[in-house]
């Protein structure tokens, strides 16, 4: 028999129950994407001071709780999923996660994924956005090494500046492949611990949530 | 990626398609070059939980299709089988990938021939 069915119709169904939600509480959710240690959490706590109780955060890790106490250390709610074993987080997880998460009054919704730049990209998880993050010790020759990420997603971040004097990144590479997979793809360059660039980030997400 | 996970969700919606486990002899599957699953191994995985769940020993078929690309600066259109850059007629990394990540089912076979049957209600 002939059917048309997308394998992934499951989790799609799942993150268009997300995106309704989303929608019904006008909040707007991004789901943030990258290795192990490039600093997903300490950019998410640096927003958490920035946006307070406006942000909520979902973790994403295969075990422990420790980075949804550190946000709510850093001053905004937060839930974490342990995946025990998944490599990424998928709608499901997500969704029964927003059941249990307070979001009154909240306007962004963070989704940190779990460490991993390849199987997060192919999950919808009903965000608005999906940003890709590479930080200058990774090297800046890995855009075009993971493109099913970087193609898909709509901000790239290069995190750790910091650290661009000790350590050799060409950024203007990164973004330049990154935008070869996607033309419309917005860069910016920050560092989570010295604060440089945050200001553009969060006059970015202010400008997306409108 | 995780195709094992994958072919545990194609059993799911071959069972929810024909409403019960039953043994099938074969599946198609169209698979873009930029869906990041790897054929090989989808294949192997498939078959052997397919053979775990109850449905027989059928065989994958995967249809592979390429990529569609086309350069912002020449507007040159062009198929690729991967993600690699640069436009054939003017060089430019400047592109947009139009296709290519394509994953569904197209169809199942049974095992009872009378029984194979166009459905009336396919889903997009």
């Amino acid at each position: 028999m002939r059917i048309k069915t997308p394998v992934m119709r499951k989790n799609d169904d799942f993150a268009r129950l997300v995106r309704n939600t989303l929608k019904q509480k006008e909040i707007f959710a991004f789901n943030i994407i990258s290795s192990p240690g490039a600093g997903k959490t300490t950019l998410l706590e640096a927003l958490a001071k920035r946006f307070g109780n406006d942000l909520a955060v979902i973790e994403g890790d295969v075990k422990t709780q420790r980075d949804a106490l550190r946000i709510r250390e850093a001053g905004c709610r937060a839930i974490q999923i342990e995946t025990n074993g998944a490599c990424h987080l998928d709608a499901r997880a997500v969704k029964t996660a927003l059941e249990t998460l307070d979001i009154q009054g909240v306007k962004f919704l963070a989704i940190e994924n779990v460490g991993n730049l390849i199987c997060p990209s192919s999950y919808d998880l009903g965000e608005h956005i999906k940003i890709g993050m590479l930080s200058i010790p990774e090297g800046d020759d890995k855009v075009l090494k993971y493109p099913s990420l970087f193609s898909r997603i709509d901000l790239f971040l290069i995190n750790k500046t910091d650290l661009a004097e000790h350590i050799e990144f060409d950024m203007d590479r990164a973004e330049k492949e990154c935008r070869s997979l996607n033309p419309k793809v917005k860069t910016l360059r920050l560092s989570a611990k010295s604060g440089e660039g945050i200001d553009d980030l969060v006059r970015f997400l202010r400008e997306r949530e409108k | 990626m995780h195709e094992l996970s994958l072919a545990e969700d194609m059993l799911g919606i071959i069972k929810s398609t024909l409403k019960k486990t039953r043994p099938i002899t074969r599946v198609t599957v169209v698979l873009g070059p930029l869906s990041g699953v790897s054929p090989e191994s989808l294949a192997f995985c498939f078959t052997e939980t397919a053979k775990l769940r109850g449905f027989g020993s059928p065989e994958l078929e995967i249809r592979t299709t390429r990529a569609g690309m086309k350069c912002t600066d020449c507007g040159n259109e062009w198929e690729s089988a991967d993600f690699t850059p640069g436009c054939p007629r003017c060089g430019s990394w400047n592109r947009e990938i139009l296709s290519g990540r394509e994953f569904y089912m197209e169809s199942i076979e049974l095992e009872d021939a009378d029984e194979d049957q166009n459905t009336g209600d396919a889903e997009e």
